[in-house]
C-alpha cells in the first residue's frame, strides 16, 4: 500500500494529561505512527488506557496532541473537520429532546448540508440502517442497540470518507453486538469509507477489520499490526473458521501480557501476583 | 477541549474570588458615594458609616435583646409544634401506600400556594401577640416536614425490613434500628426546610402584623423615618437568620454522616 | 384482607383522589360545625356563609379594583422575573468564569430573608403597583437564575463534543445543543418563580394597609368580619391555586423529552 494513497497519517504521536509532578499527570501515549489506507477499516486494539481513544480523538481534530502529527486526506489537522470525519462514540451522543430523525438532519444542519437535501439524506441513511419506521422516536423510547444503529444513521447520512468511531457497541450486550456486527460490515462493504474503529473485543476486531492495530500498555504505543484478509462483506461463518481462530489467537497472545502489565499498573493484581508465584 | 493544570485551575479559583471581594466592596463604595457625594435623599438611603455606628450601638446598648427573645421563642414554639405534628402525622401516613397517596399530593398542594395569606386570620383569632405568629409558623413549617417525614419513612427499602424481620426483630426494634437510620437523612433535610421557612414566616408576620419581635422593629423604624438604624437592624436579622440557617444545616450534615 | 371488602372501600381503593377529596369534604365538615356551634362568629365563619356571601365582598366598594390590581401586579412581576431570570441564568450559567465568580453570590441573595426589606421597598417606590411588583420581582427571580445555570450546566459534555465534531458553530450550539437542553430546566423555574412571585407580592400588599389588596384585610379584621375576611382570602387562595396549576402545566409539557 503506497504511503500517498493512505487516507490518514499519524507519525510520532505522543500524548500527556496533566503536567510532571501533578498526581493527575498521565502519560497516555508514546510515538505512536499509523497509516491508514483509503477504504480500509482499522481496528484499534488494546488494554483500558492505552490511549485508543485518546489517538482516535486527536486524528479526528477533537485535540490537539502534546507532539506529533496528522495528517487526514493531505490535509493537517488541527480541528474537528466535519466534511472528511463522522464520529460514532461509545456513550449515545444524540440529542434527547430531538427524535431519531431531527438528530440526523440536525447533523447535516451543523455540517452545512443544503435544506433541501436534508430530509432525503436523512432517510436514506435511515434505511441503511433499518430504522425507518422508527424515525419519529425520541432516543429515550429507544434500545440501546437501536440508539447506536441511529448514532451510525446519523454518521452515515454526513457522508464523511472517514469514520471514527470509539467502542461503538461497548455499551451493549453480546447478542446485540454480533448482529450490529454483521449489519455493520455490510453496510460498509457498500459505502467503501476509510474506518478506524476502536474496541475491547477481540472477536469483534477479527470479523470486522481489515487490519488490527494492537497497542500495549500505557504509555501506549503500536505493538504490531496485524492484516485480517478477507474480502467484505464477511459472512457469519466466518466466525467459526480455523482462519478467524487462528487470527484471534494471535492476538490474544500479544495482548495477554500487555492486560496483565494494565492490571498490575492499577494495583489490583497484587494478590494474583503473589500467588502466580515468579513469573 | 485543553487539559489544565493544578496550578492554572487554582490561579482561576483566586481569580473568582478576587471578582466576588471586588463586586462586593463596588457595591458598598458605590453606597457611600451615592449617600454622601451624589445627593442621594438621605431619607431613602443612609450614610454606610451611619449605619455601622448604629449597629455597633444597638449590639453594645443590648437592645436587640427584647426583640431578639420575642422572635427566637416565637420561631421555638412555632417549630416543635411543626415537628412533633409533622413527623407523628408522617409517621401514620407513611405506614399505608394508600395513605401515602391520598395525602402526599395534598400536603404537596396545600404547600404551593403562600400561606402567609391567611395571616390576618390567625390575627383575627388570636390578636397581635405572639400566638398569631406561632400559629401561622407552626402552620407553615408543618408541611415540609410532613412531606419530607412521609417521603423518609415510605421509602425504606423493604429488604432492609425483611432481613430484619427474618432475625426476629420486635416492632420497636424494626423502628428504632431500621426504619429511623434509613429514614433520618431525609426526614433532617425536611426539619431544615421546616426551620428555615418558620424563620421566614416569622420574621414576615411580625412585619405585617406584630407590636413586638425584630420584624416589628424594622417596620417601626421605617415609620418614623430612622433610615440608617432601620438598616442596621436589617444587617442584624439578616446576620441572625444567616447564623441560625448555618447552624441548622450543619446540625443537619452531622446528623447525615451518623 | 379477611373480610370481603365493601364496594365502597374497593371503589375508593382505586382512586386515591376520591379519597382526597373526601378528607377535604371531611375538613371542610369539622370547619363548618366548629365556625357553627363552637368558636365565637366574631373569630370564625362557617364556609357555608362565606361562600352565601362571596357576593357582598366583591361589592365591597374597591376590592374589584384591588382584586384586578393584584392580578395585574402578579402579571407583570412574573414576566420581568421570567426575562430577567433567563438572561441572567444565561449570561452567568454559560461562561464558566463568571460562573464561578458570581453563582455564590447569587445563592447568596436567594437564601437571604428578603421580607426584612420590605419595608424599605415600600419607601422606596411607594405604596402602588410600583413596589408589590418590584418585590414580586426579586422573589421570583432567584429560582429562575439557578435552575436556568443548572440547566446549562448539567449537559453531557459528550453531546457538546458531538456537536463540535459535526462542525457546529458557537451560536448553532447555543441555539441547538444547550438551548433546548435548558428548556425543562427553565420551565421548573418558572414554576417556582411563579410561587416567589406570588408570595413578594403578597405580601408587600398585605403590608400596605391603606391601599389595595392590604387595606380590605386590615378592614375585616379590624370590623371582628370573619365571613369577608375568608371570602376574599379565599379568592386570594383561589387566584394562587389557579395560577400555579397554569405554570405546572407547562412544565409538565416543555420536559416531555425528559420521561425517558
Amino acid at each position: 500500500m503506497a504511503t500517498a494513497q493512505a487516507a490518514i497519517k499519524v507519525r510520532g504521536v505522543s500524548h500527556q494529561f496533566g503536567e510532571e509532578g501533578e498526581q493527575r499527570f498521565v502519560r497516555a501515549l508514546a510515538d505512536t505512527s499509523l497509516d491508514v489506507a483509503r477504504g480500509e477499516l482499522m481496528c484499534l486494539i488494546g488494554p483500558s488506557g492505552c490511549g485508543k481513544s485518546t489517538l482516535l480523538n486527536a486524528i479526528g481534530g477533537l485535540m490537539r496532541p502534546s507532539s506529533g502529527s496528522v495528517d487526514v486526506m493531505g490535509k493537517a489537522v488541527t480541528g474537528p473537520l466535519p466534511r472528511d470525519i463522522a464520529f460514532v462514540f461509545q456513550e449515545s451522543a444524540l440529542f434527547p429532546w430531538n427524535t431519531v430523525i431531527e438528530n440526523i438532519e440536525l447533523g447535516m444542519t451543523f455540517q452545512g448540508v443544503a435544506k433541501s437535501e436534508r430530509a432525503g439524506r436523512a432517510g436514506q441513511a435511515l434505511e441503511a440502517v433499518g430504522l425507518k419506521d422508527f424515525a419519529r422516536h425520541y432516543p429515550a423510547q429507544l434500545s440501546g442497540g437501536m440508539r447506536q444503529r441511529a448514532a451510525l444513521a446519523r454518521a452515515l447520512s454526513l457522508e464523511t470518507p472517514i469514520l471514527l468511531m470509539d467502542e461503538p457497541f461497548g455499551a451493549l450486550d453480546e447478542q446485540t453486538r454480533m448482529i450490529l456486527g454483521e449489519d455493520l460490515s455490510v453496510l460498509l462493504a457498500r459505502s467503501g469509507r476509510t474506518i478506524v474503529f476502536v474496541t475491547h473485543s477481540l472477536g469483534e476486531a477479527v470479523f470486522l477489520a481489515d487490519r488490527v492495530a494492537v497497542f500495549s500498555a500505557r504509555p501506549g504505543t503500536i505493538k504490531q499490526v496485524i492484516a485480517v484478509d478477507e474480502p467484505h462483506p464477511r459472512k457469519p461463518e466466518f466466525v467459526t473458521s480455523e482462519k478467524f481462530t487462528a487470527l484471534r489467537n494471535q492476538l490474544y497472545g500479544l495482548l495477554h501480557d500487555e492486560i496483565r502489565k494494565t492490571v498490575l499498573q492499577s494495583g489490583l493484581g497484587a494478590a494474583a501476583r503473589q500467588d502466580a508465584g515468579p513469573a | 477541549m485543553a487539559d489544565t493544570s493544578t496550578g492554572l485551575r487554582r490561579r482561576d479559583a483566586l481569580a473568582s474570588r478576587l471578582v466576588q471581594v471586588g463586586f462586593l466592596a463596588a457595591v458598598i463604595v458605590l453606597w457611600y458615594l451615592a449617600a454622601t457625594r451624589w445627593g442621594v435623599n438621605r431619607l431613602l438611603l443612609p450614610n454606610p458609616v451611619a449605619v455601622f455606628d448604629n449597629l455597633v450601638d444597638i449590639l453594645r446598648s443590648g437592645e436587640y435583646i427584647d426583640d431578639l427573645k420575642v422572635t427566637l421563642g416565637e420561631l421555638a414554639a412555632a417549630f416543635a409544634i411543626s415537628v412533633t405534628g409533622g413527623v407523628t402525622l408522617g409517621y401514620l401516613v407513611s405506614r399505608s401506600p394508600y395513605a401515602i397517596r391520598v395525602f402526599e399530593p395534598l400536603f404537596a398542594a396545600i404547600y404551593a400556594i403562600p400561606i402567609i395569606l391567611f395571616l390576618p386570620l390567625f390575627v383575627l383569632f388570636f390578636g397581635l401577640g405572639p400566638a398569631s405568629k406561632i400559629a401561622l409558623g407552626a402552620a407553615i413549617s408543618f408541611f415540609p416536614i410532613a412531606i419530607n417525614t412521609i417521603t423518609g419513612f415510605g421509602t425504606v427499602d423493604r429488604s432492609y425490613v425483611t432481613a430484619a424481620r427474618s432475625m426476629g426483630a420486635s416492632d420497636y426494634h424494626l423502628f428504632r434500628h431500621v426504619l429511623v437510620p434509613a429514614a433520618l437523612p431525609v426526614i433532617l433535610s425536611g426539619l431544615r426546610m421546616g426551620f428555615t421557612v418558620a424563620l421566614l414566616s416569622i420574621i414576615g408576620s411580625e412585619t405585617l402584623a406584630s407590636l413586638a419581635g425584630l420584624g416589628h422593629r424594622i417596620v417601626h423604624l421605617a415609620e418614623s423615618m430612622e433610615m440608617a438604624r432601620m438598616f442596621a437592624y436589617i444587617v442584624f436579622v439578616i446576620a441572625i437568620a444567616a447564623i441560625l440557617n448555618a447552624v441548622v444545616s450543619g446540625l443537619e450534615a452531622r446528623g447525615r454522616r451518623n | 384482607m379477611n373480610a370481603p371488602a365493601s364496594p365502597v372501600v374497593r371503589y375508593l381503593a382505586r382512586r386515591p383522589w376520591a379519597a382526597r377529596l373526601l378528607v377535604i369534604a371531611f375538613l371542610v365538615g369539622l370547619w363548618e360545625i366548629a365556625a357553627r356551634f363552637v368558636v365565637d362568629p366574631l373569630f370564625l365563619s362557617p364556609p357555608s356563609r362565606v361562600i352565601a356571601s362571596l357576593g357582598t365582598v366583591f361589592a365591597t366598594r374597591g376590592v374589584p379594583a384591588a382584586l384586578q390590581l393584584t392580578l395585574f401586579e402578579l402579571a407583570v412581576a412574573f414576566v420581568l422575573a421570567v426575562a430577567i431570570g433567563l438572561v441572567l441564568g444565561l449570561a452567568v450559567g454559560l461562561q464558566p468564569f463568571v460562573r464561578r465568580s458570581f453563582f455564590p453570590i447569587v445563592l447568596l441573595l436567594y437564601g437571604m430573608p428578603q421580607v426584612t426589606i420590605l419595608p424599605l421597598f415600600i419607601l422606596f417606590f411607594g405604596i402602588g403597583a410600583a413596589s408589590k411588583i418590584a418585590f414580586g420581582v426579586t422573589h421570583g427571580v432567584f429560582p429562575i437564575i439557578v435552575t436556568v445555570v443548572a440547566g446549562v450546566q448539567n449537559l453531557k459534555p459528550i453531546l457538546l463534543t458531538s456537536a463540535r465534531s459535526m462542525g457546529a458553530s458557537r451560536w448553532q450550539i447555543f441555539r441547538y445543543v444547550i438551548f433546548p437542553h435548558m428548556v425543562p430546566s427553565f420551565f421548573t423555574g418558572m414554576r417556582l418563580g411563579m410561587s416567589g412571585v406570588l408570595l413578594g407580592v403578597l405580601l408587600a400588599e398585605l403590608y400596605v394597609s391603606i391601599a389595595g389588596i392590604g387595606y380590605f384585610t386590615t378592614l375585616f379584621t379590624q370590623n371582628f368580619d370573619p365571613t369577608k375576611l375568608l371570602g376574599l382570602i379565599g379568592v386570594l387562595a383561589a387566584m394562587a391555586i389557579a395560577l400555579n396549576a397554569v405554570v405546572r402545566r407547562a412544565e409538565a409539557h416543555f420536559a416531555r423529552w425528559r420521561a425517558g
